[in-house]
């Protein structure tokens, strides 16, 4: 064994081949699912007839609208990630440092997973008929007539609501950690709560908070749904502009080349998560100052300020929901308003079938995706082998790649031998696996820097194996990771919709597709009791995973707890 | 037995088992494969009368004509259904440039007028289509507007922002109705343009698909729209209250169409189906499932209600040996010129 | 225990081990450097020194969890330098206890036992009786969460003995324990060891810890080992500054060799002379050198003493039982102490004094500085 290897309190691959044997196992995965698919891809974008060709990518620099498409997605993501940090924060704020009651952060907690955990499109509908012309608040709220919905400030809001919680559930356990000994000990040497609050909890926030701000913007990024809906004619972003041209224009070369330009702010993204947050922070989870009461940072003033805040936008998010609601239980929403159960009988009759389809692909991609997060996730935190910064960036790929571009990837490589599997649940379940696995990745990768290294050189010293320490000590010690990688498998695979509209078959069709079909054929109330199913049945799912995380006796697993979103 | 292992044992089966249950995927039985571009509520029907009458089970899922259309070209070398069944003919032409179709004539050919037929069999009309102006009844009668009755009232200042119609670059609907706009204007291309212009301050919303702005006009988020005439009368009977006119210099109308596939897995069933559906056999059905498309097969009488609307309507068909070699032209002009000039 | 008979102790052996770490800003730094140890079967051997000064770098290495980059590790004359730890057989009992979080007080302590795959129901015997011994009878079903400090050091001790380890290795067990508790579980480790007759080695960075628990002491500093003996030849004889200044407090009086007749030799320092033990070292006359003089060596007296030392009182802090005082003589501050023998007995700053120094107490260092002699 190495010196280096020995000091970093790392394994070596070579020596077991247990490890030796998972390491490659996962390379061919990737290279399968991953790599081969990426590269069958970029083969179509540069290679033409055999000639290696720049026409794909040219139009990027030349034609205005993609241009205009790619700073577009910049600005809004720049924007949606300071709205959605900013209103995150200010939730987390009121959660932990306003000594609300605890019923109320937790009423807070369940309103603000909502847009997590419903599909897509559901706040972007909801939202064009609230503020659209005729709109519930726009038109017959204020009496403005002619309001304009569509473009930067409708895509950035809805956006904003949509991805806040991931904020949210990010910096709260961040505040919740820190010793508020902290904060009273700046408040003794004379300081107000105001200076306080600047120069000692912001500060210690930073990290946090930029991290947050990655988080939302890369979401922002790959968001296709939303600018479907809101970003209207006059403001191109590069998700859509690549779907539309690959399904409007058929031209894969020019779609394929605009989602590479997203890899690079994508790539930009993880690199400075990777890189510069992850080495800047101050707070680490102990599970200290438990009991300890959290300091009050707010003048009462200031407080009601926040909290009002807080609960305006809690109010909307669950107005939006309740529309939808609503919608799914009117004869026709908008015209005829009499109260049925019509469209819930059409997603319990003909509806099962795609219901069913989900929720088996969602039962085979959760475990296999939570198994693959962990894994990797693993291995690149605690293992010293060749290739590990490689299998942790290869892995992130289809993660930071919009997921249109992911979906048609695996339309082009998986079609023809040799691994022809469109058509089956497999490319479906590899799909969802390979891509959302990579949150699974962050979260052991993350929880796996907090637990001391003494932990397992105890076992190791008490005469335990390598393979040994792993199974009866890292793996329990991993486990809320694992849960929680879980809970996000099991989120996506029940609400994914850009790459999964390139995956699903006449075998397999899925219920977010499903949605969409239906509001384009006019049964907006087929539509969104689909959604009101979904979003049960998610929060029934993440519930029973937030009640393992609790019964999981390991450090960390409350803050991890949080990381379901992230 | 620790919670860790436990666990692991379980996933290592579940992980068999999903290999096992892909692997079993496909079943065998008389069928044959289909992307429906029609939405699953027409095309649903369609197919059961299908089965009933031949035995042949029909697989499909339904896809935008664009998503559609990417799917068996990603998929040409080995194509994953027979029939591309449904969407206006721009999608087929598209289809034929990249070689996806095999050439079949169904015996209703001969009948069929040329325009509801490709020279050489890539693919053969079903149904026609014509456009119309939708409008929302409470947005007329608040601004105290009759049903717009000429393109030229489209032009009116209270339509201001408040209509929606289909995107050049995703839709056929839109290209239909630049294409009826360039007809009424004698093909005068700048006069075609300069309409168009002038009306863009009206529009405030091109959708993607063409009956992306038919809800909106339903529930009045916009006051009118151009629709093909089967999303229109849809909206109506889902209950909104919105209102059927066509300009009276006339208006465009597109044919549906129904292709075989090049390597289909199932061609005898498959050409079974176009047999069908090109023929009166599925045409007359249409009106049994308040389907408002127009028969593309002359011996089907069109259904008294759907007449009723069609009534007095000036439509002409687009000629394809105009619209073919112009429409990448137009779009691209219109993209450059009207959408973001 | 599962009550067999002791197993024979055996002794560990250091040679010549080596340690580099690449450090960002000093470059290539030693984190030890040709350390030497041999440790006695059933010894209790600490290794004292100040943070940074390479003792659990050393311990860790003969635990195995890191690899010396030279050198050689035997136990009970075996090599062992490239065996990973888990074949090592080795007890360890870290500063943060480590215990596994997921499991209770028995998994805990039965997990080296189920490792070895011994069976089930001698596991339960071994865990309660090794409990009683650490004084937690009763304690199996609870979690490392629930308990405090000085209870998770318990346990942390009983899964280190449980496993009937060759040599039992400790890293500043008692540091996050309070002041009371740690001289109690001092001297429970050391009776614990005695009982069990295992080898044990020990880090720590707490003088008194050391003298109170050890056979021998290994003070280092800068990597190497600097010295090694008993508490008392630490104390007494100490082989450098460093070791003077870091086993107790002393005084470095400067001071110069007049004369030296074998073992003994005769230094002049005050403006007086001494004749003291000669120690280890080689002494020439004309050597500069150190008088070491221990604080409680320096008897004060009222002036007038005959043939005692002048000084002056220039502070004093009082400490109950006993008093520090600072006394300037022939230009050099000392630090001495005296027992309270009651209020009238207490100099003033300020008052002169008569200073004697014990002979039998002083002992002389090379005149190297506060390092370590290379």
């Amino acid at each position: 064994m190495t010196a280096a290897a020995r000091a970093a309190g790392g394994s070596r691959a070579r020596a077991d081949p247990a490890l030796a044997f998972t390491v490659a196992l996962l390379w061919i995965a990737i290279g399968l699912f991953v790599l081969y698919p990426i590269a069958m891809l970029l083969a179509r974008v540069f290679v033409d007839h055999g000639h290696f060709t720049l026409g794909g990518v040219a139009a990027l620099v030349t034609d205005r609208n993609q241009v205009a498409a790619f700073r577009n997605s910049l600005v809004l993501g720049a924007l949606v990630g300071l709205a959605g940090t900013l209103a995150g924060f200010g939730f987390a704020l009121a959660a932990t440092r306003c000594r609300l009651a605890p019923w109320l952060v937790r009423a807070i907690d369940v309103a603000v997973l909502l847009p997590l955990v419903s599909p897509p499109f559901t706040t972007a509908i909801g939202y064009v008929f609230s503020f659209g012309p005729r709109g519930l608040i726009t038109y017959d709220l204020l009496g403005i007539g002619n309001a304009s919905v569509y473009g930067l400030t409708s895509t950035m809001t809805a956006e904003a609501i949509t991805y806040f919680p991931i904020a949210y559930l990010t910096l709260r356990p961040m505040l919740a950690a820190i010793d508020s000994n902290i904060e009273g000990m700046a408040r003794s040497l004379g300081a107000s709560r105001l200076h306080v609050f600047r120069t000692v909890t912001l500060p210690l926030c930073t990290p946090g908070l930029a991290n947050a701000f990655l988080l939302l913007f890369a979401a922002s990024l790959a968001d296709f749904a939303t600018p479907l809906i809101l970003a209207g004619n006059t403001f191109p972003v590069l998700p859509t502009q690549a779907y539309l041209q690959i399904t409007g224009l058929f031209d894969l070369r020019g779609g394929a080349a605009l989602s590479f330009a997203l890899l690079v702010p994508a790539l930009a993204v993880f690199l400075a998560q990777r890189f510069w947050v992850g080495r800047r922070a101050f707070v680490t989870i102990t599970g200290k100052g438990a009991g300890q009461a959290p300091f009050d940072s707010f003048s009462p003033p200031a407080r009601a300020v926040l909290c009002g805040a807080c609960l305006a936008l809690t109010l909307f998010v669950v107005y939006l929901y309740a529309l939808l609601a609503y919608a799914s239980l009117v004869t026709a929403f908008g015209a005829n308003e009499t109260l049925t159960l019509r469209h819930y009988r059409v997603v319990f009759s003909e509806g099962l079938r795609v219901l069913g389809d989900t929720l088996i692909i969602a039962a085979f991609a959760t475990p296999l995706g939570g198994l693959y997060g962990v894994l990797v996730g693993y291995l690149v935190a605690k293992v010293r082998f060749r290739g590990r910064i490689a299998m942790e960036i290869a892995s992130m790929i289809n993660y930071a790649l919009p997921g249109t571009i992911v979906g048609i990837a695996y339309l082009i490589a998986f079609n023809d031998p040799p691994i022809a599997i469109t058509g089956t649940a497999l490319i479906i379940v590899a799909c969802y696996v390979f891509r959302y696995g990579a949150t699974g990745i962050r979260t052991t990768v993350a929880l796996l820097a907090q637990v001391d290294r003494s932990l397992e050189e105890a076992s190791q010293g008490l005469g335990a194996s390598d393979a040994t320490t792993f199974r009866r000590i890292t793996l329990p010690l991993v486990m809320p990771a694992f849960l929680a990688a879980l809970g996000v498998m099991f989120i996506r695979s029940m609400t994914a919709i850009s790459a999964t509209i390139f995956v699903v078959s006449i075998g397999w069709t899925l219920v977010t597709v499903k949605i969409l079909e239906n509001m384009t054929e006019l049964e907006l109330g087929v539509a969104a009791a689909f959604s009101v199913v979904v979003v049960v049945l998610v929060f029934v799912g993440v519930f029973a995973i937030g009640r393992l995380l609790r019964l999981a006796r390991a450090p960390g697993a409350p803050a991890v707890a949080g990381m379901l979103s992230a | 037995m620790p919670f860790a292992i436990r666990v692991t044992r379980a996933l290592s089966r579940a992980a068999a088992l999903a290999v096992a249950l892909a692997l079993a995927a496909p079943a065998l039985a008389a069928e044959l494969n289909a992307y429906s571009i029609w939405p699953e509520n027409w095309a649903r029907p369609m197919f059961e009368e299908f089965e009933k009458a031949t035995g042949i089970k029909v697989n499909f899922v339904r896809f935008s004509s664009g998503e559609a259309l990417a799917r068996v070209i990603a998929e040409k070398n080995n194509p994953r259904v027979d029939v591309l069944f449904g969407g206006p003919v721009e999608t087929f032409a598209a289809g034929m440039e990249q070689g996806i179709f095999e050439p079949y004539k169904p015996p209703v050919t001969p009948k069929l007028a040329e325009r509801f037929r490709d020279p050489n069999g890539q693919w053969t009309a079903i149904a026609d289509d014509p456009l119309v102006f939708m409008s929302n009844r409470k947005f007329l009668a608040e601004h105290k507007l009759a049903p717009p009755a000429s393109w030229n009232d489209l032009l009116d200042p209270a339509y201001k922002n408040m209509l929606q119609m289909a995107d050049a670059r995703t839709s056929g609907t839109a290209v239909t109705r630049i294409f009826s706009i360039l007809e009424v204007n004698g093909r005068d291309e700048d006069k075609a343009f300069a309409y168009m212009k002038k009306l863009r301050p009206n529009v405030q919303l091109y959708t993607k698909s063409g009956g992306g702005g038919t809800l909106p006009v339903g529930i009045g988020q916009a006051g009118a729209g151009i629709f093909f005439i089967v999303d229109a009368l849809d909206t109506k009977a889902k209950g909104y209250d919105v209102a059927i006119s066509f300009p009276k210099e006339g208006i465009g109308t597109s044919a549906e169409a129904i292709a075989l596939i090049k390597g289909a897995k199932h061609p005898d069933e498959a050409k079974k189906l176009i047999d069908w559906a090109t023929s009166a056999q599925m045409q007359g059905l249409f009106a049994k499932h308040k389907i408002n498309f127009v028969p593309a097969d002359p011996d089907v009488k069109i259904e008294a209600s759907l007449a009723e609307v069609l009534k007095g309507a000036k439509i002409f068909p687009i000629d394809d040996k105009y619209a073919g070699p112009n429409r990448k032209r137009m779009v691209d002009r219109w993209v450059a010129e009207i959408l973001n000039p | 225990m599962s009550g067999s008979a002791k197993p024979q102790a055996i002794g560990v052996s250091v040679e010549g081990v080596t340690r580099r770490f690449a450090h960002a800003v000093k470059g290539d730094v030693f984190a030890a450097r040709d350390v030497t140890l041999d440790v006695a079967p059933g010894e209790f051997l600490t290794l004292l020194g100040p943070s940074g000064c390479g003792k659990t770098t050393t311990l860790r290495m003969i635990a195995g969890f890191e690899a010396p980059d030279a050198g050689r590790i035997a136990f009970g004359g075996q090599d062992v330098t490239r065996l990973p730890a888990n074949q090592r057989g080795i007890g360890f009992v870290f500063q943060n206890y480590a215990l596994f979080p997921h499991l209770s007080v028995a998994g805990n302590v039965a997990y080296g036992l189920r490792v070895r795959r011994v069976a089930e129901g001698e596991i339960a015997t071994a865990v309660r009786d090794v409990l009683a011994l650490v004084g937690l009878a009763g304690y199996e079903s609870q979690f490392p969460a629930q308990m405090s400090g000085g209870e998770q050091q318990r346990v942390a001790l009983a899964r280190a003995i449980v496993i009937r380890p060759r040599v039992l290795l400790f890293d500043e067990p008692l540091s996050n324990l309070d002041a009371r508790l740690r001289v109690d579980m001092r001297e429970e480790i050391r009776a614990l060891q005695r009982r069990l007759a295992i080898t044990a080695i020990y880090v720590t960075h707490d003088q008194e810890e050391a003298m109170a628990v050890s056979d021998r002491i290994a003070v280092m500093s800068g990597g190497t080992i600097v010295q090694t003996g008993s508490a008392e030849d630490l104390y007494h004889r100490p082989a450098t500054p460093f070791v003077a200044s870091f086993i107790g407090r002393a005084n470095l009086v400067p001071a110069t060799i007049v004369a030296t007749a074998g073992d003994r030799v005769t230094v002049e320092a005050l403006g007086r002379r001494f004749g003291i033990d000669a120690g280890t070292r080689a002494w020439r006359a004309g050597d500069s050198a150190r008088l070491i003089v221990r604080p409680e060596a320096v008897t004060l007296a009222r002036p007038g003493e005959p043939g005692a030392l002048q000084g002056t009182v220039a502070a004093r802090a009082f400490l109950g039982e006993k008093i520090d005082y600072a006394i300037d003589c022939a230009g050099v501050r000392l630090q001495a102490v005296r027992y309270n023998a009651g209020p009238g007995d207490l100099l003033a700053p300020g008052a002169t004094v008569a200073l004697t120094l014990a002979d039998d107490a002083l002992a002389i260092v090379a005149d190297a500085g506060m390092g370590v002699s290379r």
